[in-house]
């Protein structure tokens, strides 16, 4: 899609991905366009590339073909305003909680005073209000990926990418930590490109779902699902879920994914 | 039977290790009986009464081995007359002088080197070779060159710790920076680190606990080497007091001094593994 960019935008234009060594490309000539605002959810089955444009987008991987973009400048290496958030939380074992978060801040050289108080907002917002001292392995798994949102947004990014960062929880801590998702995406105003596996984790959390098949990587059908605008403007997770259209959604969603199965 | 297992033995968790039918091989911490350390203790002490049956039977001349009462009495008397023109607390600060010396020296070199093994193509290929070649030479084949080359003052003596010291404190931290997960590392350039960054935030500290290892390591290998360091024109310092003592045949000081040695190194290790626990508590939580 090309055009002139005033907004924040985070584009993949026509991306192909191949690794040394592989005879198949890993992704084959993918387009994604992530707004300001957007929560744009990669889904798809094992092999279909999904980490791999994350990777792109965050800059760890450079693209064979295709252009990477943020606000109109290529993508070249990673940057703060494209902040990752991984699935092993990757937080440092040596730094408390407050620490993490504030690990952004000190890079730029802000004063530890002025660390901290911003590293203790972002806790509140997380929800980790009194936790800040606390050292990392005394965290739960949740607890964890809370920490690294709030690191993830000390940095204040235009866009968060988040790979799978539910994907290690047990299956209550996810579905809290969806709304918490969806609380930090509607406070911080951030674009969100996520990769997941869950189907319905993608349907409450994404205004936008990219389905990718494998063999090599690429887009068979875009969903715009809009229960997370519903929950933004106030409606219960709850009352979402039991809505006629999420189920309906839903499988529509899992056919999508399955439909090259057969195939 | 999962359930009795699991209240007889709370350390175990899994009943994989019951399929396994192998109980002799199951870590039990929390298994009646005896502990390792009661057997060491046990050990320690038949081994010293072996010693003093030995010398009150006079099966060897004391020459050869003289009792633990008079190991004893050497003890105390050098502690407060000293031997060879000073005192047992002078001879070890010496020698341990020498070994801290030896450690700076040994750190400020081999970890920036161990960094560069593990950072870049480039740093492993100058200084792998060098450090394989320098690993498995036992000090006293150097020490003569050493002193050829640096004489026999105080810089030799901690030349040649310290050579003994550089290789483990380098391949240690370079082990450490090659175990530092990539997730971590992409983590923080995701958060506008630079690479000098990166390496200052995220590798160093990743390392850590590797290069304490490598000190501790390092620490054992050249307070081994000390008497090889002390054999030339040294005034203090235990491996001297040894050799001057072995010159007139004081069998008595040798052994002290030797026993002496040993219950240095052993508060040495006992230290850093304090230290290890204070300075990298995660260690081996994550």
């Amino acid at each position: 899609m090309p055009h002139l960019v005033l907004d924040p935008h985070l584009v993949l234009d026509k991306v192909s991905i191949h690794y040394d060594g592989q005879a198949e490309p890993a992704v084959e000539r993918v387009s994604i366009d992530v707004a300001k605002g957007d929560f744009v959810v990669l889904v798809g089955r094992s092999g279909c590339g999904k980490t791999s444009l994350l990777n792109v987008a965050a800059g760890l991987v450079a693209p064979a073909r295709g252009r990477a973009s943020i606000n109109g400048k290529p993508i070249t290496a990673p940057g703060s305003d494209r902040a990752v958030v991984f699935q092993n939380d990757a937080l440092f074992p040596w730094l408390t909680a407050r620490e993490n978060v504030a690990f952004a801040l000190r890079l730029r050289g802000i004063r530890p005073a002025e660390r901290a108080r911003r590293a203790d907002e972002l806790l509140e917002l997380v929800k980790l209000t009194d936790a800040g001292d606390k050292h990392i392995w005394e965290l739960s798994g949740g607890m964890r990926q809370r920490v690294g949102l709030a690191r993830a947004l000390a940095a204040e990014p235009e866009f968060l990418l988040l790979d799978e960062p539910l994907g290690a929880l047990d299956a209550l801590t996810r579905e809290r930590m969806q709304t918490t998702l969806l609380d930090l995406w509607t406070a911080s105003h951030v674009g969100v490109l996520m990769v997941t596996h869950g189907i319905e984790e993608a349907l409450v959390l994404a205004t936008r779902i990219v389905v990718l098949a494998p063999g090599p990587g690429r887009v068979v059908r875009t969903f715009e699902p809009g229960f997370s605008r519903r929950y933004a403007s106030g409606e219960a997770i709850r009352t979402i879920k039991a809505d006629p259209a999420f189920a309906a959604a839903r499988g529509e969603l899992t056919d999508a994914i399955f439909e090259g199965e057969a195939a | 039977m999962t359930v009795t297992s699991y209240t007889e033995r709370p350390g175990h968790k899994t009943d994989e290790a019951d399929s396994l039918s192998v109980p002799w091989s199951r870590p039990s911490p929390k298994r009646k009986g005896v502990s390792a350390r009661a057997v060491s203790a046990v050990t320690i002490l038949v081994v010293l009464a072996l010693w003093a049956l030995s010398a009150r039977l006079q099966l060897v001349p004391p020459v050869f081995l003289p009792s633990p009462a008079a190991v004893w009495t050497k003890f105390v008397t050098v502690t407060r007359d000293g031997f060879v023109d000073a005192t047992l607390l002078q001879h070890a600060v010496a020698s341990l002088g020498r070994v801290f010396a030896a450690l700076v020296a040994a750190l400020a070199i081999g970890v920036p080197v161990g960094l560069a093994i593990g950072i870049s193509t480039v740093g492993r290929g100058i200084f792998d070779p060098l450090l394989e070649f320098l690993r498995p030479i036992p000090p006293l084949a150097y020490l003569p060159l050493v002193i050829i080359w640096f004489g026999i003052g105080e810089p030799s003596k901690i030349l040649v710790i310290a050579i003994a010291m550089l290789a483990p404190v380098a391949l240690s931290t370079a082990s450490g920076v090659r175990g530092v997960s990539q997730e971590r590392i992409n983590a923080a350039r995701s958060l506008g680190a630079t690479r000098a960054q990166v390496v200052r935030h995220v590798i160093l500290p990743s390392a850590l606990p590797s290069i304490l290892t490598g000190l501790r390591i390092a620490l054992g290998a050249g307070w081994s080497t000390l008497v090889a360091a002390e054999l030339v024109a040294a005034t203090r310092g235990l491996g001297f007091m040894i050799q001057s003592a072995a010159q007139f045949l004081v069998t008595d000081v040798v052994v002290m001094g030797i026993l002496v040695i040993a219950a240095i190194a052993f508060v040495l290790e006992f230290t850093i593994r304090r230290i290890e626990r204070v300075l990298v508590p995660w260690a081996g939580r994550e």
